[in-house]
């Protein structure tokens, strides 16, 4: 099958790849970047495990193929940290315990930072509402809850910066 | 306490996981150019025979490599973990596999598994213990399952004779007290007979392994299996004969496993590929395939009758037990008795009977699932607990009170209790919801109700565990373990242990785990056992190096070991001149032109090694009895407050509440977390989970779209949540602790079975207590009500 | 090879002329949510893949003054979060929201929605209820067609071999008109509805019923429409006798079946249900509306 040429920016950094339409956007992620902090989990569209920003949506990429990505902007989990700090939901999650196994928490804090920069009034209503598509088997969700609270409550804009 | 133990210490693993640069074992792919991928045909009927099995036009496709049938030359099945057994002319359940290919890329890996032709002559199946009992049923496991020689983890003892029907396998039976008197002599009886529904553990990580050919013919794996040395290691060297030394087990961060993963049904099969092809090779699980070719729980079948006084003393159980375990052929390890131990610790019965069995199924083999039956197990006890509280007009609190056996006291099998904070676990959980009061009805069609229930799950004594300490010659300290880091957090817990020992922040830690090639013995974390079992390990590693370290300082200042203290970078002493030391300055520096053959030497670590074991159980006798049948007892309790719709049977949870007695926490934040991940899991399987079967007899929801797994809306809002720590130390734990998160699990369907008829009014028998099911209950009371 | 080729199509005419070419082997991209699944786990093997997302317009929300234009690839979430559709197509906004989980919304589109034709399909229920009307193109240029005429079976619609459906027209509704759409799902959102009842009522001033429609979802090799429990409501005001009545013939006129979501009886009994709660929400929304005017 013919190769297409894909332009992606991920996480700031601009890519052009070569591969193949019929591949995901999780398999290019984690195949020809070596971005294997997005993890697979059932690959159906419903564990949210796969979970990415695009132009700042979360969006499944299990679920989008990679011409669908063209010339879009794609967060990962490693795009988050900043030079001497982590982003305020990373440390949030380390701080509440909100990881466990942590196979679910790159999809976790990408979607709540989705959550929180659409919405950052979000009440914990708003909040579950954001994250009934990811499926944690740890954790009981009121750490994560929790995590995103204090964010949203501003208690690590001195040592994090903003949101 | 003092020090680290009963801090909630940040987690050492939490950063690699919410920066993404922590590695699980499918993330080691990228760094094999060539690796070769795995892909298994699957039967798809629950009992067939193959009629024809043609491989040709599927090992003639360029890229392909090895495809390995049920004919394999030099293989014992039999030996091997019951999921990955390839089938020869039969197969057992819906999801076995038929032919194993290996090839140069996962496309052409499918594509040659669409290519083998497979003619299947479909035979009647048993899918559930009431098929399976039948004296007449089709039969599952092999008929000459009697006189087999015993395989590998069995149990003397437990093999079943006397067979009621072609499918059951094992049977443990015990009597202690006379049951038929009691039940003459009881003045209230409850009786019921209680199912439970099958179902997979889903992890988010799917079951994978990579397994290394290296140049010597050994192989290295890094995979997400459970016990790289007791289980991965230990299987692959004897089932596949491999010499030990040519066998290096990695497990990376692993995504969950909640007791799924302590059978290595996909390491031995990826290793003996691995050693037939002699390439890199990938075993990648989809999720399809987690659900129909790894191990599921086993669901149990109980009749239980309890007898009391009008008091609410109860002073008999009889209690009929089957598991239901799957195709789990010529099984010798499940009888019952792992899933009826949790009748036993948790209530005084002066009279018990147990009589229980396992029994086949063609169904996906069953394997451990958190809690080892005892959900299963004991739902019925609790119900029928809460149905005698009603029936004789005393809360569910008090009767529980009055029952749950207390510290000193012995058990009906014989064995003392202690370490049980049980009744404390209760109040604190029936206080938080007020379970003795019903709600205020403000829902409409929701009607709310509430209930509590509580549940005991044992530790088996499971072999050793050994842990090495390093303190190094700059003051830095290294931990070596091998227990099994699910997620739960035992590396963080272990990591606190020794930097308590050592007097130094946790940071001072360093741990590498998991390596069979670096770190020491230790079997796997099953049945709550590592926090007890490594982590007294870890303590002894450190008193040794502790001891080893004074003898040096001591030796240096002129001083008796015992008058010195070992606090981190220092050694504090006493009776000398000198009242700190600083320890790093003590190791002579590194030199190639001073020879130095003792003492501290730069460079090289003061070791300490520590093997933990408990004691070995006491046989039983011809009763069933023994003083000593398992090692120590973890307890939960949980209330709920729930609602109900009438018009749709559906279940909401408004309020939960669960507490557990795990001995001594060594950081209550991990276990404040396990309680409300367990209690999560558990209103999960309770309401929705099970495996629903088509016509072929094979899983129709094995996806994460209809096999309903619990999601964030499950859960009560964080309000409504609370966890509570009631522990009761236990006398071998580390620093009084015991293990967990078993025992959480337990109560939260009963709690709940009591809360709906709290609240509808009708009895469920079983869970998960879907929309359907309650709907059916509520109908028929209604048409009952109706014909009156 | 999950598909031959792809192609990205930048006009109307292009995207015809490659679909005539292909047939059915041809899928077209939207958001992807039904289609990639299904390459992946090679229930489809199209030859050809054809993206829509460079054509014109494709993406609209637009609130004219009598209608409303929906594109096909306008997203679900964006659907949902639409502040001008409150006004007049609220159930819309609704039906197009109780579909599966943020991330899914995200990419899900209208048009994917409609021409996957899962007879379970929440967002075009919203569409069903206010009577909309699907835009279709192709070699042979553009027709209408009704919504409920949309749809022939489970998966399968009217679209002829290089026929793509465009957008929607939905006309605004008529003064005193109320609709909801009532989603039944154990888990909520999340899961694939066991059954959907949508409900549109128009009210005269004192209350009667001047117009009902009432569309179920999951009960039928398509979406359909419950008629003898609509007939019942014409010219009549409603009470609680007449909702349990309405409920019961919309129950008795569906023949749904038993999969690993549901049985057939649960399903029935579920209609009869949510009619009842469909009926009566449509009534109180159509009576604010009677009041705003």
């Amino acid at each position: 099958m013919e190769r297409m040429e894909i332009k992606l920016t991920v996480n700031g950094r601009k890519h052009t790849l070569y591969v193949s339409p019929d591949r995901t956007l999780l398999e290019v992620l984690r195949e020809e970047l070596n971005l294997i902090g997005t993890k697979k989990g059932c690959d159906d569209s419903n564990c949210g495990v796969c979970t990415v920003l695009m132009d700042g949506l979360a969006v499944k990429s299990c679920t989008i193929l990679i011409p669908q990505a063209n010339g879009h902007s794609i967060t990962t989990i490693e795009g988050l940290e900043r030079e001497d700090s982590l982003h305020p939901l990373q440390q949030s999650f380390i701080d509440h315990f909100a990881v466990q196994c942590g196979f679910c928490t790159p999809g976790m804090i990408l979607t709540a930072k989705a959550i929180l920069d659409e919405n950052p009034m979000a009440t914990e209503e708003d909040i579950r509402e954001g994250l009934h598509g990811n499926i944690c088997r740890c954790i009981g969700y009121k750490k994560v809850v929790e995590s995103i609270e204090a964010v949203r409550d501003g208690e690590y804009k001195e040592s994090c910066g903003e949101v | 306490m003092e020090g680290l133990i009963g801090k909630g210490e940040i987690r050492i693993d939490a950063y690699d996981k919410v920066t993404g640069k922590g590695l699980y074992a499918s993330d080691y792919g990228n760094q094999f150019p060539n690796l070769a991928h795995m892909k298994a045909l699957r039967s798809p009927y629950a009992h067939a025979l193959i009629k024809k099995l043609d491989i040709s036009k599927a090992n003639a496709l360029d890229g392909v490599m090895y495809i390995m049938t049920g004919h394999e030359p030099g293989l014992d099945w039999d030996q091997f973990p019951k999921a990955s057994i390839i089938a020869k002319d039969e197969t057992l359940w819906a999801g076995q596999i038929v032919a194993l290919v290996c090839a140069e890329t996962l496309e052409i890996a499918e594509k040659a598994v669409e290519l083998i032709e497979v003619d299947f002559e479909k035979l009647p199946a048993v899918l559930d213990y009431y098929a399976a009992i039948d004296p007449n049923a089709a039969s599952v496991i092999d008929p000459e399952y009697e006189t087999r020689p015993l395989g590998f983890s069995d149990r003397p003892g437990d093999r079943a004779s006397n067979r009621v029907s072609p499918n059951v396998v094992g049977s443990f039976k015990m009597h202690a007290g006379d049951v038929p008197a009691a039940v003459e002599e009881a003045e209230i009886i409850v009786e019921g007979e209680f199912w439970t529904g099958k179902k997979t553990a889903s992890p988010l990580e799917c079951a994978n392994a990579i397994c290394r050919y290296d140049s010597d013919g050994g192989i290295t794996m890094w995979s997400n299996g459970a016990g790289v040395h007791g289980v991965i290691k230990q299987g692959i060297c004897r089932i596949l004969k491999i010499k030990e030394s040519m066998v290096r087990i990695i497990q990376p961060y692993m995504g969950g496993s909640f007791g799924s993963r302590l059978n290595p049904y996909v390491e031995v099969i990826t290793a003996l590929m691995c050693l037939r092809t002699k390439k890199t090779v990938s075993f990648q699980f989809n999720r399809e395939e987690v659900f129909t070719g790894a191990p599921s729980n086993w669901p149990c079948i109980t009749k239980v009758k309890l007898g009391a006084k009008k008091d609410g003393t109860i002073i008999v159980n009889d209690y009929y037990l089957a598991e239901e375990i799957g195709a789990c052929v010529n099984n010798t390890f499940f009888s019952g008795r792992l899933s009826s131990s949790g009748a036993v610790p948790v209530y005084r019965f002066p009279n018990l009977r147990m009589d229980t069995c396992a029994v086949a199924t063609n169904t996906v083999p069953a394997a451990e699932y958190r809690g080892l039956g005892c959900p299963e197990g004991e739902f019925g006890i609790e119900c029928l607990v809460n149905q005698l509280a009603d029936e004789l007009g005393m809360s569910p609190v008090e009767i529980r009170m009055k029952n749950i056996i207390d510290k000193g006291e012995r058990d009906a099998f014989g064995e003392l209790i202690t370490s049980i904070g049980l009744k404390k676990c209760l109040q604190s959980v029936a206080d938080a919801v007020q379970v003795e009061e019903m709600p205020e009805q403000d829902m409409g069609v929701w009607k709310k109700g509430r209930g509590c229930a509580v549940g005991g799950k044992q530790n088996t004594p499971l072999g050793r565990s050994e842990a090495e300490v390093w303190y190094n010659s700059d003051g830095s300290i290294q931990l070596f373990i091998s227990c099994d880091e699910n997620g739960m957090g035992a590396t963080t817990a272990l990591a606190q242990i020794a930097a308590h020992e050592f007097q130094v922040p946790i940071s001072e830690v360093k741990v590498t785990k998991g390596d069979t090639a670096i770190t020491p013995y230790d079997n796997y974390s099953a049945s709550s056992r590592t926090t007890y079992n490594t982590g007294n390990a870890v303590i002894l590693a450190c008193e040794e190096a502790i001891s080893k370290l004074k003898i040096e300082v001591a030796r240096v200042y002129g001083l008796h070991p015992s008058k010195v203290e070992i606090k981190g970078r220092k050694a504090i002493l006493v009776g000398s001149y000198v009242q700190e030391v600083d320890i790093p300055s003590l190791f002579a520096p590194t030199s190639m032109f001073t020879q130095g053959n003792w003492g501290l030497q730069k460079g090289t670590p003061v070791i300490g090694h520590g093997l933990f074991c408990p004691a070995p159980i006491h046989q039983w006798d011809e009763n069933g009895l023994s003083d000593r049948v398992w090692n120590w007892f973890q307890y939960s309790a949980a209330a709920v407050e729930v609602a109900v719709n009438e018009e749709t049977g559906q279940v909401k949870v408004l309020k939960i509440a669960s507490s557990a007695d795990t001995g001594n926490p060594i950081n209550p934040k991990l276990v404040e977390g396990q309680i409300e991940g367990g209690v999560h899991m558990a209103i999960g399987f309770s309401i929705n989970e099970e495996h629903v079967f088509d016509a072929n007899g094979k899983i129709a929801n094995a996806n994460f779209s209809d096999y309903r797994l619990p999601t964030i809306l499950d859960m009560p809002t964080n309000d409504n949540v609370h966890a509570f720590i009631n522990p009761d130390p236990l006398p071998d734990g580390p620093y009084g602790a015991k293990g967990m998160a078993e025992s959480i699990t337990i109560p939260v369907g009963p709690a709940i079975a009591h809360a709906i008829y709290k609240a509808v009014g009708v009895r469920v028998t079983g869970y998960p207590m879907t929309a359907e099911r309650i709907l059916a209950l509520i109908n028929e009371k209604k048409a009952k009500e109706a014909a009156k | 090879m999950r598909f031959d080729k792809y192609f990205e199509p930048t006009t109307v005419e292009e995207c015809c002329s490659i679909l005539k070419e292909f047939g059915s082997d041809a899928k077209i991209l939207a958001g992807g949510t039904d289609v990639v699944p299904r390459l992946k786990n090679k229930i489809w093997r199209p030859k050809a893949i054809v993206g829509i997302s460079k054509l014109p317009d494709i993406d609209t929300i637009a609130v004219q003054k009598d209608h409303l234009v929906l594109g096909a690839g306008a997203r679900l979430r964006k659907i949902s979060l639409e502040k001008s559709l409150e006004k007049d197509y609220k159930v819309i906004m609704e039906a197009a929201g109780n579909v599966s989980s943020m991330q899914i919304r995200n990419v899900a589109t209208i048009g994917g929605n409609a021409c996957n034709a899962s007879p379970s399909a929440d967002a075009i229920q919203g569409l069903i209820t206010m009577g909309a009307i699907a835009v279709i193109t192709g070699p042979e240029g553009t027709r209408e067609v009704a919504i409920e005429d949309f749809f022939t079976g489970p998966g399968t619609t009217v679209l002829n071999a290089g026929e793509f459906l465009l957008r929607f027209k939905v006309p605004a509704p008529k003064p005193g008109t109320g609709a909801i759409y009532k989603k039944f799902a154990i888990r909520g959102d999340t899961d694939i509805s066991i059954v959907g009842v949508g409900c549109r009522l128009t009210l005269q001033k004192d209350g009667t019923i001047e117009e009902a429609c009432i569309s179920l979802a999951a009960v039928a090799p398509k979406p359909m429409r419950a008629i003898e429990a609509e007939k019942l409501l014409i010219g009549k005001k409603l009470t609680t006798e007449l909702v349990e009545q309405v409920g019961e013939a919309a129950a008795n006129s569906c023949s749904p079946i038993t999969d690993q979501r549901a049985t057939a009886e649960y399903r029935k009994e579920m209609i009869r249900v949510w009619t009842r709660h469909a009926v009566e929400e449509a009534e109180v929304r159509a009576k604010s509306k009677l009041n705003e005017n």
